[in-house]
Formats: C-alpha cells, structure tokens, sequence
C-alpha cells in the first residue's frame, strides 16, 4: 500500500480542518488512487480487501470526525461529509464502512466515559475495525423491540442476544451493540443508583467467546460491506465496556448514535449521485443513435437535467445538515433525518434514471451504475427507512414530545 | 449559581420548549408524560443545551429524569456550569 497513508495524524495542537484544505495531503485524491478500478471487482466478490482497510484506518479516515485528541484526523462534519461522499462515488461497501466505524467511534465519543473514550478511540483510528449493532429479527424500524439482554454480573456483563444486518462486522475487531440493562446482578454500591434508563451501548470484542458472526449471503446492495447477523450466547465482558457507565431511555441512546450514521448515510448518497451523474453524462455525450449523441435527445436530455438536480438538492441539504453540526445547534438532528430522507430518496431515483441512460451499458453487475441502483435502494431502508424519516418529520411538525 | 440565574435558564429552556412545540409549558410539568420519549425531541433537548449554557452532557447525566421537568433540566445545566460538576465524566 502506499506510504503516502502512512503520514501521521495531525500534532494536537493543530487546527482543526474545516474543508479540503487539509495540511497533510489530499484524502479523495489518495483513495481514488487505491480504489483505482477495484470496486466492480469488491463488488462481485463482496469483499473488500482488509489490509486497505486497515491501514486506511490506522491512518484516521474511517472516522475522520474523531477529535485529533483521541487520535483522529478532527475533522469538521462539512468536510467529512465531502469525503463522505468522494468515498460513496467510487464504492458504496467501503463507504458503509466508514459509516459503520464512524457511528461506533461517536457512540463512544458522546456516551463513553473520559477513560473509555482514551481506550476505544485510539483502536478506531488506529487500525482496528469497528460496528455498530441494532437491528434484530423482530426490531427493525421498531427498535424498543430490541430483546437483547445485558446483565450485570458483579464486575462483568453478560449479553444474550441475537443482531442482524450489522453492517461491517464480518470485518469488525469491536462491536458496539446496544441491549436492554438487567441490572440486578449489581453487587456494588451503586446498584441501581443510575436507573431510569432501560438500555445501554457495549462495547464487545469481537472474539470474545459466544460471538458468533455470520455473514449475511448475497446482501442487495452494498454487497461488500461485510453486513452480519451477530449470535451473543453468555457473553461475558468487563462492566467498564459498558459506554458511560450506566443505562440510558433506549430512543436517546439510538437516535444519538443514529443520527451519526444518517448523516454519514445521507453523504454517500449524495456520492452515489456523483458517480451516476459522472458516468451518464459521459454516456450521453458520447454514445451516439439516430445520427446524434443520446444528450441531443431531448428526453434523454431531460434525464441528465434531473439527475444534476437530484445531485445538487441532496448535496445542499446534506451541507445544511452539517453546518448544523458544526455550529451544535438543536436543528441538527431534524435536519439530519431531512438530509438522509432526501438524499437517499434522490439516489434510488436518481440511479435508476442513469440505468435507463446508459441502458445495455450499464446492465451487468459490478458497473458503477448497476452497484448505484442496487446500493441505493438499500438506502432507502437502512438507518431509518423512508417511511420511518416521513413520521419523525411529521412528528416534529406537530411538535411531539413523546 | 443566584437566583436570577435559575430564572434566566428556566425562561430559556422554556422559551425552546414553547418554540419547538408550539405550547405552554409550566415548570413542573412532565414533559413525558402522555408515553415514551420522543427519540429526536430526546436528542433536540440535550443538544440545545448543551449549546445554549456551554456544558457536555455525557454518561449517566443523559439519564431521563434530568430532562422530565424544567425544573430538572435547570438543576441539570446548573450542576454541569460548576467545574467538576458532572456525574462520571471528566
């Protein structure tokens, strides 16, 4: 692998990046360099090379926000969000990925204890592959299903439990997955002091013992993404693993840890965007019926003109969205929902419109375009489905507390 | 913190409050009380104040009791304003 990866984080006492102009080098221009033209090939074989990514982690950018006092390149949510998307243009799997790592590290970062943060971070921006668990057979979009149990046992905890559709975890070395707290196994003083929460955020290495991964087969979209169900039989790790401490309402927990993931989410589609837009404009420019280029056709024209605007919508929503971030202002998290909602909605239209135009082209798996309209329709469903998005706007509208 | 300092906070918080769902709210009532938490309006709270009084809401301060009330939200952003203030953080 390149050296040019190897270059050290920024020291702690430098700036914190707010665009592209980072001091260190380029990071689009250094993964399209090892992207190069392996994602078709990823694709078919729904891997993607580990070694890529690790040290594509071990150089910060698998989570490029993490604070550059915990390891991390510090990056602002703007200019994450922008390699976000470079990295959804050339390949959706390494792309979930980065989502999957950067939702583990800011599920530690927002709920782990200061000791926590100094343990686990460093492993996520230091090589070390992570995932984030939610989903189970009977809590999809209905997450308070979650029946996954986290018992305290003295100093330990013990999960029970069964997770699917883990994003990353056929790679991960950490798993972050949240349960409901059984905490009358506590023998310490505190027992039961920190109630009024029903849930917690674990961390579990992935080889502990009773941590079953298994692959989801021949996944729709992202098919390198390294989706898993997740089996937890009497799994057995320190208290300490538990982020913050103590048990927390089960929607906070989710939705925080979410509302990274949607945000990353929405990035990438507006990445997925770029590619289509980038390969049908070169289409239409070139291939050529009837006498004339297709762009000369004015329903083809009109296809390219809809994809621009599908691009450029999601693109300034998702901007909206961050700047909210950046600026830590409550209308982050409606916004992120708006941004995720919108962009993957663009996508799957807007992928399927770039089928049509480079048709035959296009029609074979592996191609940027056929991996788009399979990636984004698994989009539409993950962190959060479009109807799900439309009830949480909804609820904000009317001003719902509960 | 003094007393017209408390007030301060609970008029802001309950200035967002009123915004953000379009009704009156006094200070004791429960904010939760017709069911469970609203996950974003959860997360709504917890990052307004965090941005309006300048404090890090981390661990088991997350906890719901601490947001149920203004009253309790103030004595939350209070505790948190004093250095050292947080439950197992920092």
């Amino acid at each position: 692998m390149s050296d040019r990866l190897l270059t050290e984080p920024p020291a702690p006492d430098a700036a914190v990046s707010p665009d592209a102009e980072t001091p260190w080098e380029d990071p689009s221009a250094m993964v399209t360099a090892l992207v190069a033209d392996e994602a078709d090939a990823w694709d078919r074989a729904g891997l993607l090379p580990v070694p890529l990514l690790r040290e594509l982690g071990a150089a910060g950018w698998l989570c490029a926000q993490v604070p550059v006092v915990s390891g991390g390149r510090g990056l602002s949510s703007a200019a994450a969000g922008e390699f976000t998307a470079h990295v959804g243009s050339l390949c959706s799997s390494l792309r979930s990925v980065m989502t999957s790592q950067g939702m583990a590290a800011w599920t530690i970062e927002r709920f782990g204890t200061a000791e926590q943060r100094a343990a686990f971070l460093p492993r996520l921006t230091g090589g070390g592959l992570a995932a984030a668990g939610f989903s189970e057979r009977a809590a999809g979009s209905d997450l308070s299903a979650m029946t996954t149990r986290v018992r305290r046992d003295g100093d330990s905890v013990v999960l029970d439990g069964h997770k699917v559709w883990v994003t990353a975890a056929h790679y991960a070395d950490l798993l972050v997955l949240f349960g409901r707290y059984d905490g009358s196994g506590d023998r310490g003083e505190d027992a039961g002091a920190v109630g009024g929460g029903e849930a917690v955020a674990v961390v579990v290495p992935a080889d502990t013992p009773g941590v079953r991964v298994t692959r989801v087969a021949d996944p729709l979209g992202c098919r390198a993404a390294g989706h898993a169900d997740v089996a937890l039989d009497a799994v057995r790790v320190p208290a300490g693993h538990v982020l913050g401490g103590s048990s927390l309402p089960l929607p906070l927990l989710v939705t925080t840890a979410l509302a990274y993931g949607r945000m990353s989410v929405a990035w990438g589609c507006v990445g997925i965007l770029r590619g289509c837009l980038t390969a049908a404009t070169r289409h239409a420019a070139t291939r050529e019926q009837f006498g004339v280029p297709l762009g000369e056709h004015q329903l083809v024209a009109r296809h390219l003109a809809e994809l621009y605007v599908a691009e450029q919508t999601a693109t300034r929503v998702c901007e909206h969205a961050s700047r909210c971030w950046d600026d830590g202002s409550p209308e982050q998290v409606v916004a992120t929902v708006l941004a995720k909602h919108v962009s993957a909605g663009n996508a799957a239209r807007g992928a399927a419109t770039a089928v049509q135009v480079l048709a035959s082209a296009a029609a074979r798996d592996g191609h940027v375009v056929a991996r788009a309209h399979r990636d984004a329709k698994l989009m539409e469903i993950i962190e959060g489905s479009n109807e799900m998005c439309q009830l949480m706007l909804a609820r904000h509208l009317l001003g719902r507390t509960v | 913190m003094s007393s017209f300092d408390t007030e301060a906070t609970e008029k802001e918080i309950l200035r967002f409050l009123e915004a953000r769902t379009k009704r009156p709210w006094g200070t004791d009532a429960d904010l939760f009380a017709s069911g469970g938490l609203s996950s974003l309006f959860a997360m709504e709270l917890v990052v307004h104040l965090e941005k309006s009084f300048g404090i890090s809401v981390r661990g088991a301060d997350l906890r719901l009791d601490n947001f149920r009330t203004v009253t309790a939200m103030t004595a939350l952003v209070e505790r948190l304003r004093t250095p050292a203030g947080g439950a197992t953080d920092e």
